[in-house]
């Protein structure tokens, strides 16, 4: 029985318990009949009275389980399938604090294989984090998601838009989540947030600009973050991230790079108006056949805005060229817009265009649809 | 020179060490934060996440709320999920034990409060229900004790020499929410019965005190937004209920409200939830003060 499978009837089991415990007498305390004799009667009664015995349910002992549906559509063009549609990906959760001292998160997804339609199974983030170090310190250990910028540590269907921007992909492909251990510090300051990560995992197997070693060389990141508090409606977010590693060619390639993330939401509206402007910049080196040095670059930004309670607009402009080719140039623009039923449920459609030097114009039409059933963690701010 | 720099040393020590003696206190709410006040007094130094003016459902965990969290002797929640999609994460990246739920720092100021509407099953077909019950329980003055009593235990338990102290506020609070409890009601007698519309489901616990009626509210089911139908229907309930009030809350919109009162001629008031909605609320009492006043204004 593989880990999926496993998970799955972990999961089946729970929610048959938590079904159950959900299940209460309901409680409602009657309404008042004669609202003066009862104030009196609290006037005549020099302690808090006490309550009646309400049945309440311990489901903190429980895990948070959660089922996210990624439906997608799309049409591309120059492919010899330009239509198609299904199911992308389903995720389960399951995230619970351990005990005192720790808590654990653990992700499996079912994933669509683009070429052959079948679904394979996945752990994606199984990790344990400790709640009780010393000095500030917290301590990962696990499969997760790199602390590299703003769009790694993030799980697809929490971003506002369908197509990672192309300079990502062009450097960490669907992203790196990969197994080891990662340590960070929240930074004494109190003028404003600092938090230093450095985190040492395998190596990812399948990456554009890293791959697992056999040796002894092992992927190192390091990540400062500094949040800044602008006003009580505003932020900005700046960070810095170096990663080094074992590459395809048996030697090592180092990425610095740079995000940048302001954002506004009025404090008394923020459920019905917001603006975010992020960005991202990746400075790769990479040691490559006879030891050529290649050195490329890759950036995106992008801006996100909330007009209404539910409707959201991204736009995204991506310039990148590819870790082993700086003459590689590509440029890609994308709108999207999302319709945001509930939290647990968006529909989002996307029109993006990316001309290159080495080929044809690509142009394609996304359509999402995400859905959440079961209790889903928040996500990052 | 020499001894401005002495005594500028001696100041910077001695307030350190009358900052270090208080306990340092984080609430989610400006609620919970001027009660914590009314209880702890000196002996405290208090900080609410999320503003009087804003949904206590929706505040943006950021990552400046981890500082103050990191250095805090006691949190404290209003718990039964209304802060789920926030204040957990916050929790787990503050890296302080004393305050994680469970630890001694970690005060539900829900505890011992008697629920209204706790659900027998879960659908969220039905929006956004809470699986233990309505969570805005503070808004009933009664339950304000309760809390109180709470967050005192949880002082008692960091500051056990001050419990004399903190249990004489306790008793002061007390009293003074049955003064004027006594007052309220009476202001509110004679409008007993008279039937209201909300936008939102957060006001059970204040009109089962005050014996208002809410006949229907703006939201189809909790957290949908205004729908035309439901316009509509409440449209006809206002008309043929003979309603006066529709009742909002700082943080929602009054643009469907408005809609309503245009064909109706019924008035849209928006009332204090938590301290801090309004200049005026400057603590847990001032926010019934108001809500009432604003009330009767709009009836009358």
């Amino acid at each position: 029985m593989n880990y999926f499978t496993k998970a799955v009837l972990i999961a089946i089991f729970f929610s048959s318990i938590s079904s159950k415990l959900f299940s209460q007498n309901d409680s409602i305390a009657k309404p008042d009949s004669i609202l003066l004799k009862q104030i009196e009667k609290q006037l005549n009664s020099s302690q808090t009275s006490p309550s009646p015995i309400q049945v309440r349910t311990a489901p903190s002992t429980l895990p948070d389980i959660s089922v996210i549906g990624d439906f997608q559509g799309s049409y591309k063009n120059n492919v010899k399938r330009n239509f198609d549609a299904g199911i992308n990906e389903a995720e389960l959760s399951l995230q619970s604090v351990v005990d005192p001292y720790a808590r654990a998160d653990f992700f499996f997804t079912l994933a669509k294989d683009p070429t052959t339609g079948k679904f394979t199974e996945d752990l994606e983030e199984g990790y344990l984090t400790t709640l009780s170090l010393p000095a500030h310190l917290q301590l990962k250990v696990g499969k997760f998601k790199s602390a590299m910028g703003r769009i790694n540590p993030v799980h697809s269907h929490a971003l506002p838009f369908i197509s990672l921007p192309d300079a990502y992909e062009s450097y960490f492909g669907e992203g790196i989540d990969d197994e080891g251990v990662s340590l960070s510090w929240l930074i004494p300051n109190s003028l404003f947030y600092q938090e230093l990560v450095v985190q040492v995992t395998d190596g990812p197997i399948d990456n554009p600009s890293f791959s697992r070693s056999v040796g002894n060389t092992y992927l190192e990141l390091v990540h400062l973050k500094n949040f800044f508090d602008l006003s009580p409606n505003a932020t900005l977010e700046l960070g810095f991230s170096g990663i080094t590693g074992h590459n395809f060619y048996d030697l090592r390639t180092n990425i610095a790079a740079m995000d940048l993330t302001y954002k506004w939401k009025p404090v008394q509206f923020n459920t019905y108006q917001s603006f975010t402007w992020q960005s991202e910049a990746y400075f790769s080196n990479a040691d490559t056949l006879n030891h050529k040095v290649v050195n490329s670059f890759g950036m995106y930004s992008f801006i996100n805005f909330q007009f209404s309670k539910r409707m959201f607009f991204t736009g995204m402009y991506s310039y990148t060229n590819k870790p082993y080719s700086a003459s590689t140039i590509e440029n890609s623009f994308s709108a999207t817009i999302g319709w945001y039923a509930t939290e647990f449920q968006k529909l989002e459609i996307e029109g993006k265009t990316t001309s290159s030097n080495m080929g044809k114009e690509q142009n394609q039409i996304l359509l999402r649809w995400i859905f959440v059933i079961g209790t889903h963690g928040a996500h990052q701010y | 020179m020499k001894l401005k720099f002495v005594f500028f040393l001696f100041a910077f020590f001695a307030t350190s060490a009358i900052y270090a003696t208080k306990i340092i206190v984080v609430t989610t709410t400006a609620d919970l934060k001027s009660i914590t006040e009314l209880i702890g007094k000196d002996k405290v130094d208090v900080s609410s996440i999320a503003t009087g003016y804003q949904n206590p459902h929706f505040v943006d965990p950021k990552p400046s709320y981890i500082i103050k969290l990191s250095k805090a002797d006691m949190f404290v929640t209003v718990g039964l999920d209304l802060e789920t999609g926030w204040s957990p994460q916050l929790l787990s990246s503050s890296r302080n034990l004393k305050i994680q739920k469970g630890s001694n720092g970690y005060v539900d100021a829900s505890v011992g409060v008697t629920l209204m509407q706790v659900p027998s099953s879960i659908n969220r077909g039905e929006g956004d229900i809470h699986i233990y019950g309505n969570p805005h329980y503070w808004l009933d003055p009664v339950n304000g004790k309760q809390i109180a009593k709470n967050i005192c235990d949880g002082l008692e338990k960091f500051s056990p020499e001050n419990k004399d102290f903190f249990e004489s506020n306790l008793k002061d609070f007390n009293t003074k929410i049955d003064l004027k409890l006594k007052e309220w009601t009476l202001k509110m007698v004679p409008y007993k019965g008279v039937k209201i519309i909300a936008y939102h489901n957060e006001w059970c616990y204040f009109e089962q005190r005050f014996g208002i009626i809410i006949v229907d509210f703006m939201e189809p089911k909790p957290g949908i937004p205004p729908t035309p139908s439901q316009l509509v229907k409440i449209i006809s309930e206002v008309k043929s209920n003979a309603i006066k009030v529709i009742i909002s809350s700082p943080y929602f919109t009054t643009s469907s409200s408005d809609v309503v009162s245009k064909q109706t001629g019924a008035k849209t008031i928006v009332l204090g939830t938590s301290v801090g909605a309004f200049d005026s609320i400057k603590d847990y009492f001032d926010l019934f003060d108001y809500n009432i006043d604003k009330l009767i204004q709009g009836f009358k």
